[in-house]
């Protein structure tokens, strides 16, 4: 595959991602602006769409127009940390590089927020908001890197795929 | 020689289940709290799975298939276990607020309200909502596991070895002398 190939790839999918990541983002504040504004069954529906993968506590989130955010302070942080990733992205990365940043910096990354949920989770302390932000944002910026890096491999291979059994369909009808 | 297909499906389905019971758990699911722990994890290990039952090498293409079918798998089971043991996660709900209130933290007056209507009957639609968005988002999450078990577990390409350096010509028969 040539590298302008790989590059059109790449940044399909990011232009994807971004899209998605600001629908995302979106959802999470029109929730409590659409609860300020009297509209509480289309507030409840996005709390509802978010309530399966946080637990929403109204006092471990973020104060929006009045109302808690659809999400909890610390997956603000993983989902702001992961759009500033993808304003990176391009910058730290480039469109044309397929290959896997190195576990440890995952790892590395994963640490303070696996250490602070666990000890906020255990009671050994109470875990300030800003930790809690910071500590999400941090391990969601690293997201991207690994995603848009698997996924432009997958529509690449699937690509190449298809074009190896085009080939070999002429390949059969010349014959 | 050519790469054997990877079966996706078994190992999605083994760690898949495995995520979706710890996530629906009550008390282990919040293991989840911590870096979504059960579907990536999970996610991880059928990249593992998987890179185990295939030979040759895994790509990041793989563990993301792989990742989501875990994450989708994962939701499934999360909220099929969470339909009967809603009442148990209501009441450990129920106890989360007091400990967060007895922290000082502020709760919302109609608490008990909330929690009173959560305990009555999902409608069909929140719940197809619910699997829904988890499905998406475990998917997500999933798709990041299986890229990150396959940078670890995945077998590494070979490192290319440097050119040999060129032999010396042999003597030839003037270099006797």
């Amino acid at each position: 595959m040539s590298r302008s190939g790989i590059s059109r790839t790449v940044i399909a999918i990011y232009l994807l991602t971004v899209t998605g990541t600001a629908i995302w983002l979106s959802a999470i504040f029109l929730a409590p602006v659409l609860a300020g504004r009297g509209s509480a069954g289309a507030a409840r529906l996005i709390y509802a769409a978010f309530s399966p993968i946080c637990h929403q506590v109204p006092g471990r989130c973020f104060i929006f127009h009045g109302h808690p955010l659809a999400v909890c302070i610390r997956c603000v942080g993983i989902y702001m940390g992961f759009a500033a990733g993808l304003v990176l992205y391009p910058f730290v990365r480039g469109v044309s590089k397929l290959e896997l940043p190195s576990a440890r910096v995952f790892l590395l990354l994963t640490l303070p927020m696996a250490i602070d949920g666990a000890a906020g989770i255990l009671g050994i302390w109470p875990s300030p908001i800003l930790v809690r932000f910071v500590t999400g944002a941090v391990w969601g910026t690293v997201l991207p890197f690994f995603l848009l890096t698997g996924l432009a491999d997958l529509f690449l291979a699937r690509r190449r795929k298809v074009a190896q059994t085009l080939e070999n369909i002429r390949a059969n009808n010349v014959e | 020689m050519d790469k054997q297909k990877p079966e996706y499906l078994r190992p999605a389905l083994i760690a898949g289940a495995i995520a979706g019971l710890l996530s629906g758990l009550p008390i282990i699911s919040v293991g989840n709290c911590v870096c979504c722990l059960w579907i990536v994890g999970g996610a991880a290990m059928a990249a593992k799975l998987l890179a185990k039952n295939t030979s040759g090498i895994l790509t990041s293409g793989d563990g993301a298939i792989v990742g989501a079918l875990t994450g989708i798998v994962g939701a499934v089971v999360h909220m099929l276990i969470a339909i009967p043991l809603r009442p148990s996660n209501i009441e450990l709900g129920r106890r989360m607020f007091d400990w967060l209130s007895s922290l000082g933290l502020d709760m919302p007056s109609n608490m008990d309200g909330l929690l009173d209507g959560s305990s009555g009957f999902l409608s069909p639609g929140l719940f197809l909502l619910g699997l829904f968005v988890s499905a998406a988002v475990y998917a997500i999450m999933g798709v990041l596991g299986g890229i990150i078990g396959v940078s670890i577990f995945g077998r590494k390409k070979p490192q290319a070895s440097p050119p040999a350096a060129p032999l010396p010509p042999p003597p030839g028969p003037g270099d006797a002398t």
